[in-house]
This record gives structure tokens, sequence and C-alpha cells, in this order.
């Protein structure tokens, strides 16, 4: 057992997952690569060779040469209206392929139809974000290996390094042609970005793209050009567009969301980033949403645009480019119709990959450029470390997400949330599960007002006004602990065996945390 | 003897941050049973406000208290015990 | 000043953090008959917890007329409430009638007599046509308040989205209040998503001189913050009114001139109450 830098409890060996000596959390940046990247088999495709179209995910799997005992990856841009999982899956245990890795960008409600292969042993292990019927399977222990738990810029990182090898690629594909080029941004199952898939393009060793809209060659535009695709599997449906994209985004009117969103915004404004070219992430969620909405009110009273919107992009954020108070969106996931008609017809909203979006380890990943992240977490400590992961129940419930990214990357990290959810707090002593350290995070606001990591002195003064005013109070995270408390009153601790159920990497692959096996 | 009359009397909601809380007769002594959002981390804890709250109204031991929360605060589950006992203690008799 | 329904645990404990000036705690209308004893044992626990912060924390109790006001009563003045709103007063007897209820509460549990203020909601054109009687029935008597519903039934008006109907009533509560020497709060804008119609209204009635208004959705305070809020030109304005003053009275004058206007005691005052609302002059008041 050693102690890693997020001051966490880690073995020096898991089983199923390895030897953890010389990959514990160092700190946020501790870590830099060496050597030379990873890279897939090499293959040929001769003019006028084979037809890389198959007729089925099933026959699909079968050229692919998949085995059992292999990883196979997909992404999850159709997230909860996606197919192709499930089908991929349930071919492999019509064909009697078994012991599977699977690898996927996140796993979604939708996806608890793979339970019984689970179960059968047709997967046996799972890399990657697991939630609803499939966490709480994992975290009561009924998974034989631990799930490995990556951010969407630690598993790129984890591909191009060789950490993660990929021996079958699952490209879900809302158009293509019949030289494998794909596109998320048209077909009655658009998704706009693919982001997430990219890398697994370039670096599985097999690459099968699966769609239910195959056009003539050359389609235009393409997101994944056909010199890394291999096959080209044909199938009726590959989603149900009513699961992959939501209906127009609107900024929530519930009191307590909007509160805190517009304490998070007064933060913002006041930080020293609130100035032309701001940039920001803040995602789909209520809170998040409403602070992007202040913040558009803000800017046009101070007269000030935004340079860039990045992450998973809605309707709300293709207004504000349309309003000219941001120039242009970054996108790996688009989140709603607006946004998948936005990136398909205007050149300043880009496409990018999980790679750019996010990775460690290339050139400069675009959260790097990032002045202002706004997220959320279950759990908060007085350190600042921030939970993602579980639940008040201690069970696996969500997965990493882009949160440690974009905390890492952006210039003020803030994370708004709730101080009770009902009575749990999302304040609390220690983090049950640390997705993100507090070394990256560098404020809490919740309806109480304005906690500022001490670390970040600067914040501090940018917000002195606070103490006075009314409107935003600033509470110290010690007091702000103790009214959890004092509000909930003495918690019960969760219960948990020795046994690892998941492991948590930090974005350079080392072990942050691991998840065990809640006791019944 | 009436045969099988079992005085019952409920008092709040399921909303969010409130709990429904069932009083009844009971053979076996008083029985607690708790379900919904804070049971897995507030059981004792909820456990001692129905009894400190129950023992202040001076309720007697022959009650089976069942209570259905979504997050009450102590302050919430405690009114409501009290709101549901009243109740059940008002019943004809 | 927010209110809050009495049976509602998640806005009870939550709508101080709103930032209102004060709390009113809804045993009335927001109650239905079968859970008035659920939300007076809620409402006595919230008030017993505390944690209120900066606001002023009233109970609106049931009527006279009802079963339930004198354990509302008892319930409210127990927790040591600043002050009770009572509902369709009609006459300046009702108010007597709850002056020696409160009288005998605060006894009871021990609260400084007198301490608990009375804001009498006139919900009929009865009570509108004796509000000055009724405002001066008892030292308690804090504020009036017009109704809306009930009170646009009782004209056979009909509730407008212009408040047309409420136009006079409004005008005349403010010559009652001011009669009297109490406040004069204004009643809620029903229409919570129509921030639009709030802010229309709440500047109208702040012009009437209506000291506040009442709100029923946490959405609409900054709205009426932003209307009450004295613009800077106010402020500055004010800031040069009292500062011409002290410089007068140091000099031992009465009455000075500022730009050509008479700055006499009244001035000064409102200049001061200005201030005060900005937030300004607390520690010189």
């Amino acid at each position: 057992m050693e102690i890693n830098a997020a001051k966490r409890k880690i073995p020096s060996r898991i089983e199923g997952y390895g030897e953890t000596s010389g990959k514990l959390y160092e700190g946020a940046f501790a870590r830099a690569p060496s050597g030379y990247r990873a890279g897939p088999r090499m293959r040929a495709a001769v003019p006028n060779g084979k037809s890389k179209v198959t007729g089925s995910i099933k026959e699909a799997v079968i050229a692919s040469g998949l085995k059992s005992g292999m990883t196979v990856s997909f992404h999850h841009h159709l997230r909860n209206g996606d197919f192709v999982v499930n089908e991929v899956i349930r071919a492999c245990a019509e064909l009697g392929i078994g012991g599977l890795t699977i690898f996927p960008t996140a796993l979604f409600d939708v996806h608890k139809a793979i339970i019984p292969c689970i179960q059968s042993g047709v997967v046996a292990k799972i890399m990657g974000s697991v939630n609803g019927a499939i966490g709480k399977l994992v975290s009561e222990g009924k998974l034989d290996t631990p799930v490995v738990l990556r951010g969407h810029g630690g598993r790129p990182r984890a591909v191009m390094s060789g950490d993660a090898r990929i021996d079958v690629a699952f490209i879900a594909a809302p158009t293509a042609d019949r030289a494998g080029n794909i596109s998320g941004r048209t077909g009655k199952s658009a998704c706009g970005s693919i982001g997430y898939a990219f890398t697994d393009a370039e670096y599985a060793d097999v690459v099968v793209a699966v769609t239910d809209n195959l056009r003539s060659f050359p389609i235009s535009p393409v997101s994944i050009p056909g010199v890394y695709v291999d096959l080209v599997a044909v199938t009726d449906s590959i989603g149900d567009p009513a699961g992959i994209v939501s209906g127009t985004t609107r900024v929530t009117r519930d009191p307590l969301r909007l509160l805190i969103a517009s304490h998070a915004s007064k933060l913002i404004e006041a930080s020293p980033y609130f100035t032309d070219g701001i940039s920001f992430q803040t995602g789909a969620g209520g809170i998040p949403l409403a602070v992007t909405a202040f913040m558009k009110e803000a800017m046009k009273r101070r007269g000030i645009t935004g340079s860039f919107g990045l992450g998973g992009i809605t309707g709300y954020f293709v207004d504000l480019m349309r309003e000219g108070l941001v120039r242009k969106l970054m996108d790996v996931q688009s989140f709603d119709l607006e946004a998948v008609n936005s990136i398909s017809a205007d050149p300043n909203h880009i496409e990018i990959s999980a790679d750019w979006y996010a990775n460690p380890w290339n050139r400069g990943a675009a959260v790097n450029m990032l002045d202002i992240a706004v997220l959320g977490a279950t759990e908060v400590d007085v350190d600042f470390n921030a939970n993602v992961n579980t639940e008040a129940d201690g069970a696996l419930l969500h997965g990493i997400g882009g949160h440690q990214d974009a905390a890492a990357g952006a210039k003020l990290t803030i994370i708004a949330q709730p101080l009770l959810r009902g009575r749990v707090p999302c304040v609390v002593e220690r983090a049950h599960t640390v997705t993100t350290p507090g070394e990256v995070v560098d404020a809490l606001v919740t309806e109480f007002g304005v906690t500022i990591n001490p670390r970040r002195r600067d914040l501090l003064d940018a917000v002195a006004d606070f103490a006075i005013s009314k409107q935003t109070p600033l509470v110290p995270m010690d007091e702000l602990a103790a009214r959890a408390r004092e509000m909930s009153g003495p918690m019960e601790p969760i219960r948990v065996t020795d046994r690892i159920v998941a492991v948590a990497e930090w974005r350079d692959g080392t072990v942050i945390d691991v998840v065990r096996q809640i006791e019944r | 003897m009436e045969a099988n009359a079992i005085k019952t009397a409920r008092a709040g909601t399921l909303e969010s941050m409130d709990c429904l809380v069932a009083v009844a007769d009971s053979d076996a002594g008083r029985v607690i049973e708790i379900s919904g959002a804070s049971a897995v981390r507030f059981k004792s804890s909820m456990e001692k406000t129905i009894n400190d709250t129950l023992d202040a109204l001076g309720a007697g031991e022959r009650l089976r208290i069942s209570v259905r929360d979504n997050g009450a605060l102590g302050v919430v589950l405690g009114a409501r015990v009290e709101t549901a006992y009243k109740r059940y203690a008002g019943l004809a008799e | 000043m927010l209110y809050l329904p009495g049976n509602n645990p998640n806005m009870l404990l939550r709508g101080h953090l709103f930032g209102p000036d004060g709390l009113v705690i809804d045993l009335e209308d927001a109650v239905s008959a079968s859970e008035k004893d659920a939300a007076r044992v809620l409402t006595r626990e919230a008030l017993r917890r505390g944690g209120f912060g900066r606001c002023e924390v009233t109970v609106r109790i049931n009527g006279l007329d009802t079963g339930f006001w004198r354990d509302d009563v008892a319930a409210a003045v127990s927790c040591g409430v600043s002050g009770i709103r009572a509902p369709k007063v009609e006459s300046p007897r009702t108010v007597l009638d709850l002056d020696e209820e409160i009288s005998e509460a605060e006894e009871k549990y021990g609260v400084t007599r007198g301490s608990t203020k009375i804001f009498c909601l006139l919900e009929s054109a009865r009570g509108v046509w004796r509000a000055y009687d009724i405002a001066t029935a008892s030292p308690r008597v804090t504020a009036i308040l017009p109704g809306g519903e009930d009170l646009a039934a009782d004209l056979r008006a009909g509730r407008s989205k212009e408040g047309t109907e409420l136009e006079w009533i409004r005008r005349m509560l403010i010559v009652a209040a001011r009669a009297a020497g109490v406040d004069a709060l204004d009643t809620v804008f029903p229409r919570v998503a129509d921030d639009d119609g709030l802010r229309r209204e709440t500047a109208f009635v702040k012009q009437l001189g209506f000291d506040g208004k009442s709100v029923i959705h946490p959405n609409q305070i900054p709205v009426i913050h932003e209307i009450y809020a004295p613009t800077e030109k106010e402020i500055e304005t004010a800031r040069r009114i009292v500062e011409a003053a002290s410089a007068a009275a140091a000099r031992g004058l009465g009455a000075v001139s500022l730009d050509g206007r008479m700055i006499d005691a009244p001035v000064i005052r409102g200049a001061e109450y200005t201030l005060a609302r900005a937030g300004l002059s607390a520690e010189k008041v």
C-alpha cells in the first residue's frame, strides 16, 4: 500500500490492473512523456482490391479477425440512442467470441443490454466510464477485473503511448462511403462532431465503420478519412435519433440553479479573465448553461466578446456565436440538433478530436487555451478535491468525461453545485473518490456563495468586494463544510470491502484513486 | 376486540427535501422502517430523530413508523413524525 | 418579501438564500385545509431552527374567521417572528382581536410585549375603505397591503395584465398608510415568467410610493431589487444633499439651497433614505 500525491492509499499491485509502483499520481503536471508513440499494425489496400463494404455487423466482426480476449473500442457520439455497442457485442456472443475488453469513450443506460454478456463472460473487462445499471453491477463486484476510468484526454494519451491497445475499433458512422470516409454531420443518425473516434481510427489494428447511410464515393466534408478504415459495415440503423440529439437546450428556470449560476457568473466577471477574448467551457448541465446565460448578459453589458467555446456544444453556444459573443466553437461533441446543424454549415464551428481537445501528451490541447471551466461534481472535499465518479452510497455511477482536462487546462476552474442534494452534502471532509485534485480546482460555488481555493490569493483579492455586497457572499471552505455538517447531521461511513472494482487514472496515466466494492 | 382494523396516519410528501411518514399500530414494540434517498448514509440519525420526537410527544412503544425519504433534513423528518403521530393519536379510539 | 409555502420544506429551508429582504411563511392560501396541521408543525420547527440570514421573518396566518388562526399565532409568536401577516382584514375590530391574541402569546412564551408586528392584508372593498382606521387600530400595525385576486373579485373586476382594477386602490392605500404612519407594501405579481410585466408594475408602484413588493417566486427578487435600487444619479444627488445639509448645520444655518432647490428637512430625510437603501450610510444615519 502506498500513498499518492492526492493522499490516497493505492495498493502496489491491483489484481486485473497490474503494478502501480512508479504509476502513482505525483501531481497534476508532474509527468512528461519520453520515447516514441505506439502505432497500429501496418496494412495496405491495392487498387481494385477487395471491397471494404460488408453486409452486416456480424460479417464485419468475422472479416475483422476479432478473436476472444481482444480489445474492441467504441465512441459515444450516439449517446443514449446508440445501437452499435449492443449489436457488436451480440454478434460476438453469437460467434462464440468471449473474454473481450471493451474500450468505449463512454457507456450509457441503453448499453445495459450487454449485461447478460458481461455475466456470461463475452465481456470480461471494461475500460471506460460506466453508469446506471452497469455501474451498479461493477460497484457490487460482479466483474472479475476492475474497470479502468480515464478522462477524455487520458484516453487518447493511453492509446498513443501504448498503455491501451485497440484490436478492432467499431466506429458508428452517420455517413460513410465505400472507401471508408466518415462524417457525423449528415444522415438520419447525424450526431455532428465525431471527435472521440479520431484516435481510435488512427491507432486501432482494424477499423470498422458502421453506417446506416452509405453514400457515393467521395463524401464531403470528411471527418475521418478512409485511409484509416478497413471495413464498412452497412446496417439498417445505427441508432435512435431521439436518443442521439436532445431537443433545444433551454436555460433552467429552477431558482436554486439560477442562484448558483448567478454567483458563479459574478465570480467570473470579477476575475481578471473577464476581458476581450475570454474563452470558456460550460457543457450542457443545468447550472453551467445558466452560467453561460448570465455571462452573456454581462458580456453585453460590459461590451466584451469571447474567443471560443470548447467541449460539448449546445444550441445555446451556437446562438452566442451567431450573436458575435464568441468567435469560434471547438466542438468535440454536439449535444443538440442546433449544434449538429451548425457544425455542418458554419466553418467557425470546428470539429476537434479528443486528442486535440484534451490530451496532455501532445503539443498543446485546446484545454490549455481555456480561461474558464464551469464543472459539476458529486462531492468536493475541504482540500477542493472533486469526485465525479461515485455517488453518496459509494456506487460507481459516472465517468470522468472532460472534468480532469478542463480543470487542468483552465485558468479559472469553478465547480458549481448545490451544497445539499436532498440531505446529502456535496462538501465533505474527505471525498470518497478523488477524480480531479484540488490542485487544479480554483473555486467552489454553491447556493451559499463563492468559496475560493486559498491557493488562489489573486482570486481572493479580485473578489474582495464581494465581502461588502449583499448579493454574492464569500464563504471560506471551513465555514461551508461546517454548515454542510450542521444541516445534514452526522453521516454514516460508506462501507466498502478491500476489493477494487475500478481504477481512476489521472490524465497522465498515473493512478489517482481506486473505487472499492460496496459492502452489502 | 375489533379484528384487523389497523390504525394508520400519514404526514409529509415525496417532494424533494421532504419525506412521507406513516404511523400505525404495532404488536412488536416500536418498529422503524426507513427507505429512500438518505437511508444509506443517515439511518441512525434518522432513527434517533424519530425516537426523540416520539418520546417528547409521550408516544408509547406499540408503533410502527415507516419513512419514505426524499432527502429530508432532520428538522423536516421531526416535523413530519410529529404531525403523523398527532394525526394517529387523534384517530377515533 | 418572498412568500414561502408553509408546508414546503425545500422552500422553507432555502428561501432566504435568494436574498429577499423578508420572508413570509404562508399558512393560508398556500396550504390546503387538510395540511394546516402539518404546515404549522413544519413552520414551527423551521423557525426554531432559524438560519434565515438577514431576512425579516413573518408568518401569514389563516383568517380570523377560521378555526386555525389561534394555533397559527401561537406557533409563530412562540418562535419570536418579527410579525404576523393577517389576511382579509376588514375592520379595526379584527386588528384588536389579533392584537389581544398576540399579547397573550407573547406573555405565554416570554416574548417581549409588543415586539410582534402586524401586517394587514386588505383584500376586500370594505377593508380598503377602512384602511386608515385599520392601520391605526393598534401600535403593532406596521404595514398595510392590498390584496390581489380576492380584491379584484370583490370589486367584480377580475385581474387584468395592466392591473387597472388595482390602480386606484394602490393610490388610496398609499394615502392611508402615510396618514397612519405605516408602510405600504404591494401585492404579488402572479405571472412568474413575465419579467417585463413585473418590471413595469414594480416601477409603477415604486413611483406611487410603495415601500416594497411581495413576491411568490425567487426569480422575481432580482427584478424588484433592480428597480428599487437607487440609480447612480439618485445616489450622487442624495450624497450632495446630505453633505450640503451637514455643512449648513455645521455653520448653524437652518436651510440651504443646492442647484437652485431648497434643501429642507423632508428633502434631507429622503436623501438619507436613498443612501440607506444603497447601503451607503447605515453608519451615518
